[in-house]
């Protein structure tokens, strides 16, 4: 404090008083002034919950209906179109073809109908020239590989 | 920590006696909760409104009291975090420059009608207002309310050493504004 009142002469000076008032009973209204704020905090606190989903319910609402339209019209017309399930079908049968067993998925891609369809034809007898078959070979397999199928 | 508050805290948790301990805290405390508030918001109606923020804050977070403080440092703290809060809403609101702060704190004081000081008062507390926001904090804490350092680091988050050279510095200049402006 002497410390202080060297340093600092002209404060010193001053009278350590407080120069602010309050208006007339001041405290003591305060305490029931807050009581009644803590009174109505105490109904106010669940509420916020409440009315945030009153807020929020016309809008899940109209989330939920367009989540329905979606799972009823749209995503059932855009899986089973005949267009999207033909290219389904040809992704499938890309992807098989890269396999080494693709005769085997050839034939699985072939629907049930069709392969009896192609049994209960009756075997029809090729025939063709000698012609026909040199130009088919000629054509169609190399030198190369005619030469790989002959046998020694 | 006195013994009274710690009957109010122990009271304060229990739902049955939360009312009354309440009402004993606001009792005990409101009086210099108000006058730390008054002096860093310097208008009468402003420091109300404050006041009623900081007990509404008490008591919604009396359960996040941790007893190793003391309920006097807590209070503080929140009356003072909820004054600043105030000033820099204030702020905001009236696009003020951080400059023109002081100056309004100035006209607020000047406009006031619970301000009695005379002429010496005024000139004081118009040198207070231009210190920067922590230096007047701990000024008025010291100062005024005669708060111990180390309280007063639990309620600024502040170590004791830079308070006491905050101190210092706010003393300076108050102590050259009260010379110059002579």
């Amino acid at each position: 404090m002497d410390n202080l009142r060297e340093n600092t002469p002209e404060l010193s000076k001053i009278k350590k008083e407080n120069p602010f008032r309050v208006p007339e009973n001041y405290f003591d209204d305060f305490s029931a002034r807050l009581q009644m704020k803590i009174e109505a905090e105490k109904k106010v606190v669940p509420a916020p919950k409440n009315r945030i989903i009153q807020m929020l319910k016309p809008a899940i609402g109209l989330a939920a209906s367009f989540v329905l339209i979606f799972m009823l019209v749209y995503w059932p017309l855009k899986t089973f179109s005949p267009k999207q399930v033909a290219e389904n079908n040809d992704s499938i049968v890309i992807e098989e073809y890269d396999n080494e067993n693709e005769y085997l998925n050839l034939l699985e891609s072939i629907d049930e109908n069709s392969f009896y369809a192609l049994l209960d034809e009756p075997v029809k007898s090729v025939e063709f020239s000698d012609e026909e078959l040199m130009s088919y070979i000629n054509t169609n397999i190399s030198e190369y590989e005619i030469y790989l199928g002959t046998d020694f | 920590m006195d013994f009274d508050d710690r009957g109010i805290i122990a009271d304060l948790k229990q739902e049955n006696k939360r009312d009354l301990a309440f009402h004993t805290l606001v009792n005990k405390y409101q009086e210099r909760l108000y006058w730390h508030i008054r002096k860093i918001v310097m208008n009468h109606e402003d420091a109300d409104d404050v006041l009623q923020n900081t007990f509404i804050k008490v008591w919604r977070s009396i359960d996040k009291f941790r007893e190793e403080s003391s309920l006097y440092t807590w209070l503080y703290r929140i009356a003072t975090n909820e004054s600043i809060s105030f000033l820099n809403a204030n702020k905001r609101r009236s696009f003020m420059p951080l400059n023109d702060v002081n100056e309004y704190l100035v006209k607020n004081l000047e406009s006031d009608p619970y301000f009695e000081g005379d002429k010496i008062q005024f000139k004081l507390q118009e040198a207070i207002l231009r210190l920067p926001e922590k230096q007047r904090l701990v000024f008025n804490m010291k100062y005024f309310d005669e708060m111990k350092y180390e309280d007063m680091s639990k309620v600024l988050d502040t170590s004791v050493g830079a308070l006491k050279a905050s101190y210092f510095h706010a003393t300076k200049k108050i102590e050259e504004y009260l010379k110059s402006s002579d």
